[in-house]
């Protein structure tokens, strides 16, 4: 899929692939092994589920057994953590080959990943490391979005990383990056609001401004997470509770972004089920805030 | 000729990254920006240990019985030593540990218990079986309806997930007691003589039993796709010639009940 190929208003509809809807669809939760049964036994608590996408990239048994259980009941979208789009790498054909069966399985209603990249020579670091913002890495990755979107038949979905380093060698700022990204390579924008949170506080930037830069119709997605603050310096690790901060910078991004799909992502020290549902009731709440105050 | 430095290039900075996680050069500090933070070492720090933590974690998930084995302590030096001889060459880290018997088996000092290499090779055949493919194991009542004739060329296909090993430790009876061990090690007793195990999943929940000599080779003979007769021949060294055949009927009966058969092939 390509630019020329999509008219302005394709956002809603994808030429080729299923049909979505880019708002409205409400709240979600990072779907947990460690919640599967609760999920399958009391349907509603949420609109949504995210699915990190390796996990369900294996062979068969549990794993996918749930997924597609849990499919029956919910909407879902598909949130990978290994594509390494920013890598210099050659794309890894036979991951996308499976993920692309993933996706024909879940039907999800879009594909996410990070922008950053993973790895280098076929080794592995398992971690979302930061790009430089030049130039040079952003007709890399746009040319490497559009390969992927030529695979899947439909716009894939970047995430905002949390970092802790910068590059010497940066040109751009990361939201003139992203947007420049999503407009050179007509994907869309996975806005972690905690990322942004953690990586102003990290490097001294304002997160409003990265807000305020964003292009609104790329926005697909929100995500919220906890993280640890180390004084020094802030790391994201999905162990707790979204912070007060996060939640404001939150209530901000809704107002800028309206009704646009909003999850929590919890990866470490899983709390019970009806805790996360609690944090999603009051993303609801902060949402529908906003909306009072658009309306009124 | 311009003084000026040309920027590294992309791919530069990124094996320079790599390599800086790996321990193998520190050349990436040059390249990242001062911060009003903390220093670079520090900020790195969190890529740095977060590389190690992250697969440290990932092989105490795959690993459990080995963990109990050897302890907390034990068990991260054990998994940093595999980490800097294995970088991760799959993008998934569900394949990370595939290579860790292996290692325990070749270097030192944890060749010297051999009961850590059994473990560990026991934890990730089961661990291979729980999401290997899926497959609905044939039903007796299939079997038994075949006429006489089809047995002279009948085959059989194990479920994908089915996994055999010889294992000189009782590592699977210590590996039912993983949990209950608390902080005291998990004690793996030596077995009398080696002996042949096999793994399977008929449906979502993973089993394991230990087989008999007899069992073993018929076991193998079937996995290799041997026809009936020849299957049987597989039991002659253990029974007399005449019950060759009615031991090996009755292995498969029960082995198709137990859901470790696919299916058969006339």
């Amino acid at each position: 899929m390509r630019a020329s190929r999509l008219a302005a208003d394709a956002r809603f509809l994808i030429p080729g692939g299923p049909p979505f809807m880019t708002t409205g669809i409400g709240f979600g939760l990072g779907l947990r092994p460690e919640h599967y049964e609760e999920i399958a036994d009391n349907p509603g608590g949420v609109d949504w589920f995210e699915a990190i996408s390796e996990n369900y990239m294996v062979p068969g048994g549990s794993p996918l057994r749930w997924l597609d259980r849990i499919r029956r009941d919910y909407p879902m979208v598909l949130h990978g953590v290994s594509l390494s789009i920013g890598s210099v790498d050659p794309l890894d054909a036979r991951y996308l080959d499976d993920l692309a069966a993933l996706v024909a399985r879940v039907e999800p209603l879009w594909v996410s990943d990070h922008l950053c990249f993973t790895g280098l020579d076929g080794l592995n670091m398992h971690d979302l490391l930061p790009l430089p913002f030049t130039e040079e890495a952003l007709a890399h990755v746009a040319g490497r979005v559009q390969r992927v979107q030529d695979r899947l038949r439909r716009r894939l979905v970047l995430e905002n990383v949390s970092s802790y380093i910068s590059y010497g060698s940066s040109q751009l700022s990361e939201w003139e990056f992203i947007a420049e990204l999503a407009r050179r390579a007509d994907c869309e924008i996975l806005l972690d609001i905690n990322n942004v949170y953690v990586s102003a506080f990290n490097h001294g930037f304002d997160a409003k401004t990265f807000l305020r830069s964003l292009p609104a119709s790329r926005v697909r997605q929100f995500h919220l997470a906890g993280h640890q603050h180390k004084d020094s310096h802030i790391v994201d690790t999905h162990d707790r509770p979204v912070a007060e901060q996060v939640w404001a910078l939150y209530a901000e991004a809704v107002r800028q972004f309206p009704g646009v799909p909003t999850m929590i992502e919890r990866d470490a020290d899983i709390p019970p089920y009806t805790t996360l549902l609690a944090e999603v009731d009051i993303a609801r709440r902060l949402a529908a805030d906003a909306g009072r105050a658009v309306a009124a | 000729m311009s003084g000026a430095v040309a920027p590294a290039s992309l791919a530069a900075l990124q094996g320079a990254f790599r390599d800086y996680l790996l321990g193998r050069s520190n050349a990436f500090l040059a390249e990242v920006s001062e911060s009003d933070r903390a220093d670079r070492t520090t900020l790195l720090g969190v890529y740095h240990e977060g590389y190690a933590l992250r697969l440290i974690e990932v092989l105490t998930a795959d690993y459990p019985g080995l963990h109990a084995t050897v302890g907390a302590e034990s068990f991260d030096s054990l998994a940093r030593a595999y980490i800097a001889a294995h970088p991760s060459r799959h993008p998934s880290v569900r394949w990370y540990g595939r290579g860790l018997a292996d290692f325990l088996a070749a270097t030192s000092p944890w060749n010297g218990s051999p009961t850590l290499g059994e473990m560990a090779q026991f934890e990730w055949l089961l661990g291979e079986a729980w999401d290997a493919p899926d497959c609905v194991p044939a039903v007796a009542k299939a079997l038994i309806a075949l006429p006489a004739e089809a047995w002279e060329t009948l085959s059989f296909e194990v479920v994908p997930s089915l996994r055999c090993l010889t294992l000189g430790f009782e590592v699977p009876q210590a590996w039912g007691r993983r949990a209950e061990v608390g902080p005291a090690p998990l004690v793996v007793a030596p077995a009398p003589a080696p002996v042949p195990w096999v793994i399977w999943r008929p449906d979502l929940e993973c089993f394991y039993r230990s087989l008999e000599a007899d069992q073993a080779a018929l076991l193998a003979a079937l996995v290799a796709g041997l026809p009936f007769p020849e299957l049987c021949e597989s039991l002659v060294g253990f029974e007399g010639e005449g019950e060759a055949v009615a031991r090996a009927a009755g292995l498969l009966r029960a082995w198709v009940e137990a859901g470790m058969i696919a299916g058969f092939h006339r």
